[in-house]
């Protein structure tokens, strides 16, 4: 079977890196009880996943950690464990067990949430949100490892509404269609023909498509 | 916005911001109320090599057991990170509570290479504390420890006070005496005062004249009158490793730092007597941590860190009395929890066969040796105890067991040297070579790697070898290539050597005086720092530096000091006697080895002082 943990990651925390976090992780586990399973061979270690890269600055309350386990275990002894072996600043929420034939919580990613806290200029940005949602097509520049790629990025915003100085956003995260959240803020705040402002990006949810294809938080896949 | 805002908003624009971030797991918060004296530990290097740093974790551990201490990291902030910092006004802080230096009570530094000491300098600066003890009114008092205090004297203009030899007590009596100094409220040159006649192993440089001869060499370093100071300071010193403090929880860093490992320290000092090495004269005497006190702090830290590999640390692990039991005793208990148990800096003449097969079924890394010279004439003159013989029969036994990786360590320009010996490196790869195709092709592992690194003697003090002066920069590096030549002639072996300019350095701080300490303020105002690293070394600014201080860095490095020449460091007690260095001085001349002393005591003078040694 499989635990799924979901856990946050805040605090000075948000600029580990995904690699370094990765590492931290099968350290963690070596710190608990948990019949945690291995992999076969020279370098055995924990057989487990992400179910999605944060980048580093973001801070999330929706990160999701897919681990093999050898037995059956209780899920308060399984939440004791983790919260024993990480700091507060990557609290444990919650957890719940799979088949190990269900899955992989990485491919169920099919969106994320986000709320990206702007510190100046909020109601420029605000007057682009509105433009940007009226558009059909809203070209920018996506830039990967490989290639540098002007795609129209509206159909890859889901939706996007404003709270004060907080903007919200359903981006498209698949390996074929991504948005992410910095790119729309560039995108926007270019727009409105200002400086990127000064923002924090936090993920507050991972969204996959149930069977009926509603979109549905990745922990009540 | 606070200090933490500030760095905070520094992290997005810096390499591998883990650096900086502390709280980490196993890292130690404290509430500010409760803590009546604040100690900021400077490792004066990058976090990653700050982490690996056996004497740190040791003493972050032994003081922040009390309830009324908190000491907290501070490490040298990367160029990139310490740019920013200077631009954006940001002091240099602690890891934990990010709180600027110069708020601590006490800064403890410590010197484990002399290609840091800019590093300190930078650092002072970096916190706003005023780089000259004689300027210094407010802010923490500077102490340091660690091997390069044998030899403070380049340092004694910005230094408070040293201590010399193990720190798990005597940082102790630092704080002790912090604390009713400041109960006194006596100025704060009686901290000093009070340290030199209270603390194990505390030098401090303030309360001593040094009177120079016309010729620029040393007549004499004497305590002021009245000062309490003693003439020859002796090193503080931990009997009983069993019983003294060894950290039960580590911090687990988020980036890879070099060490990422448990590190088990098995014994101090080292019995062999080779006559370059300043650790195995200055750790003595030899004190071994029981194995069942071993044992219980390895289980624990396993538990407590989940690292997957324990090292086993001493100057010289295979001479660990109990080695083989403990080898054997770790591996099965730790099999079944995917723990490596590796055994760093191996010697050939105590290699056992039975440990090599238990350490192969959890892995097999490249086998290090170091014979460090190239003949059994120089080898007898430096007293590095190992015959050829030896070395093949090491080698083979590997290979037979599955190794096909080797490395083998030397010098070059030790005293003495001839072209002779450095070719007999290349030779002695050969038969390295010769010893792989022996064994059977169906009982070797396949892909056989020689790697001959060699480095650039560095006479220091309190060695045998601190008279001699190092080799000229010309020689070094036509013996070098000579060596290149000849080794390309072997087939599968590497070849690593480092510029002499660095070792140049080295040399001149290693054997330095106070009139130095000039240099070092040159060399940071033109940039100097991170000197250890290959890409921030700058020879240049190093030589202007010497230039704009008006010192002759050839009168410390390459001069040979005569025996009887009043020594920069003399008032500085080792445990080992100058009379016995003399003597083995004077025994390397002539190619005569003294023997291992667990084989009958050779009259080093740590006997003088009782305890471990008796």
């Amino acid at each position: 079977m499989r635990a799924i943990f979901r856990f946050g990651k805040i605090g000075r925390l948000k600029f580990v890196s995904h690699l370094d976090l990765q590492r931290y992780m099968q350290r963690a586990f070596n710190r608990t009880e948990l019949p945690v399973a291995f992999s076969q061979g020279f370098n055995p270690h924990p057989v487990m996943s992400f179910a999605s890269a944060l980048a580093m600055g973001w801070v999330s309350e929706y990160e999701i950690l897919d681990v093999k386990l050898d037995k059956p275990i209780a899920k308060e002894f399984a939440l004791k464990e983790m919260r024993n072996a990480l700091p507060p600043e990557l609290p444990v929420y919650e957890v719940k067990f799979v088949d190990d034939r269900h899955a992989s919580m990485m491919s169920l990613v099919k969106m994320s949430d986000y709320e990206i806290e702007i510190f100046e200029n909020m109601d420029k940005i605000k007057e682009a949100a509105r433009e940007f949602l009226l558009s059909d097509t809203v070209m920018a520049i996506r830039k990967t490892k490989s290639s540098e790629r002007e795609i129209n990025i509206r159909p890859l915003c889901v939706y996007l509404s404003s709270q004060d100085n907080i903007l919200k956003c359903r981006l498209m995260l698949t390996e074929a269609d991504t948005l992410k959240p910095d790119l729309l803020l560039k995108t926007l705040s270019e727009m409105a023909s200002i400086e990127v402002p000064r923002a924090q990006i936090k993920r507050t949810r991972l969204i996959g498509l149930a069977k009926s294809g509603r979109e549905t938080p990745l922990m009540e896949l | 916005m606070n200090l933490s805002n500030r760095i905070d908003e520094m992290m997005a624009k810096v390499m591998k911001p883990s650096r900086y971030l502390g709280s980490e797991f196993g890292s130690i918060m404290k509430n500010p109320e409760d803590i009546s004296v604040r100690y900021a530990f400077l490792f004066p290097d990058v976090y990653e090599v700050a982490m690996s740093h056996l004497g740190m974790k040791i003493l972050y551990h032994t003081l922040n057991k009390l309830g009324d201490v908190w000491c907290e990291r501070v490490c040298s902030p990367w160029p990139d990170m310490e740019k920013l910092m200077e631009e954006n006004d940001v002091p240099l802080f602690s890891l934990e509570s990010r709180t600027p230096v110069k708020e601590f009570d006490l800064l403890g530094i410590t010197l484990q290479y002399e290609m840091s000491f800019t590093n300190i300098l930078k650092a002072l600066e970096l916190s706003g504390i005023a780089l000259y003890q004689k300027d210094r009114q407010d802010g923490p008092f500077v102490i340091c420890g660690g091997p390069c205090a044998y030899n403070p004297e380049p340092l004694c203009d910005f230094v408070d006070v040293f201590t010399l030899g193990d720190g798990e007590e005597a940082i102790h009596q630092t704080v002790d005496v912090y604390k009713r100094w400041k109960a006194s409220g006596a100025p704060r040159e009686e901290y000093l005062k009070m340290c030199a006649r209270e603390v194990d192993g505390a030098y401090v440089p303030s309360l001593y004249d040094v009177v120079y001869n016309e010729n620029g060499t040393i007549k004499s370093v004497t305590p002021k009158e009245g000062s309490g100071a003693k003439e020859l300071v002796f090193k503080a010193l931990v009997n009983d490793l069993t019983a003294a403090d060894y950290p039960e929880k580590l911090i687990v860093p988020y980036g890879e730092v070099v060490h990422d490992r448990i590190m088990l320290e098995i014994f101090r000092g080292c019995t062999r007597g080779c006559r370059f090495c300043q650790a195995g004269m200055v750790y003595r005497p030899v004190r071994e941590r029981s194995m069942d006190r071993l044992l219980e702090i390895a289980d624990k830290l396993v538990k407590a860190t989940g690292f997957d590999e324990i090292s086993l640390m001493s100057l010289s692990s295979g001479d660990y009395s109990c080695l083989p039991e403990l080898a054997h005793e770790m591996i099965t208990r730790y099999m079944n929890k995917r723990v490596k148990i590796s055994l760093p800096s191996q010697r050939i003449d105590t290699f056992l066969k039975d440990t090599l097969k238990e350490t192969q079924k959890v892995r097999k890394t490249a086998l290090t040796l170091a014979p460090e010279a190239g003949t059994q004439r120089l080898r007898d003159v430096i007293n590095k105890g190992v015959t050829e013989e030896d070395l093949i029969r090491a080698v083979t036994d590997a290979f037979e067991e599955g190794w096909s990786a080797v490395k083998l360590y030397f010098m070059i320009g030790l005293p003495t040297e001839t072209d002779e010996d450095v070719l007999g490196i290349a030779d002695l790869a050969e038969k390295v070579r010769k010893a792989y195709f022996s064994v059977p092709k169906d009982k070797r592992a396949p892909g056989l790697r020689i790697t001959v690194s060699a480095s650039v003697f560095v006479p220091k003090a309190h060695t045998p070898f601190q008279w001699s002066g190092q080799l000229d920069k010309e020689t070094v590096i036509r013996r070098q290539k000579m060596l290149k030549m000849e080794l390309n002639k072997v087939k599968g072996v590497d070849f690593k050597y480092h510029e002499p300019d660095v070792s140049y350095i080295e040399a001149v701080f290693a054997r330095g005086d106070r009139r130095l300490s000039r240099v070092l303020d040159e060399a940071v105002k033109l940039g100097c720092h991170f000197d250890g690293w290959t890409e921030f070394f700058d020879n240049e600014k190093w030589m202007k530096a010497f230039e704009n201080a008006g010192v002759d860095p050839d009168f410390y490095a390459a001069r040979n000091i005569d025996v009887n020449e009043c020594l920069a460091w003399g008032h500085i007690d080792s445990g080992v006697s100058q009379a016995f260095l003399k003597r083995e001085w004077e025994k390397a001349q002539r190619a005569e080895t003294t023997q291992d002393c667990r084989k009958g005591c050779v009259g080093c003078g740590v006997k003088r002082y009782g305890g471990a040694c008796e």
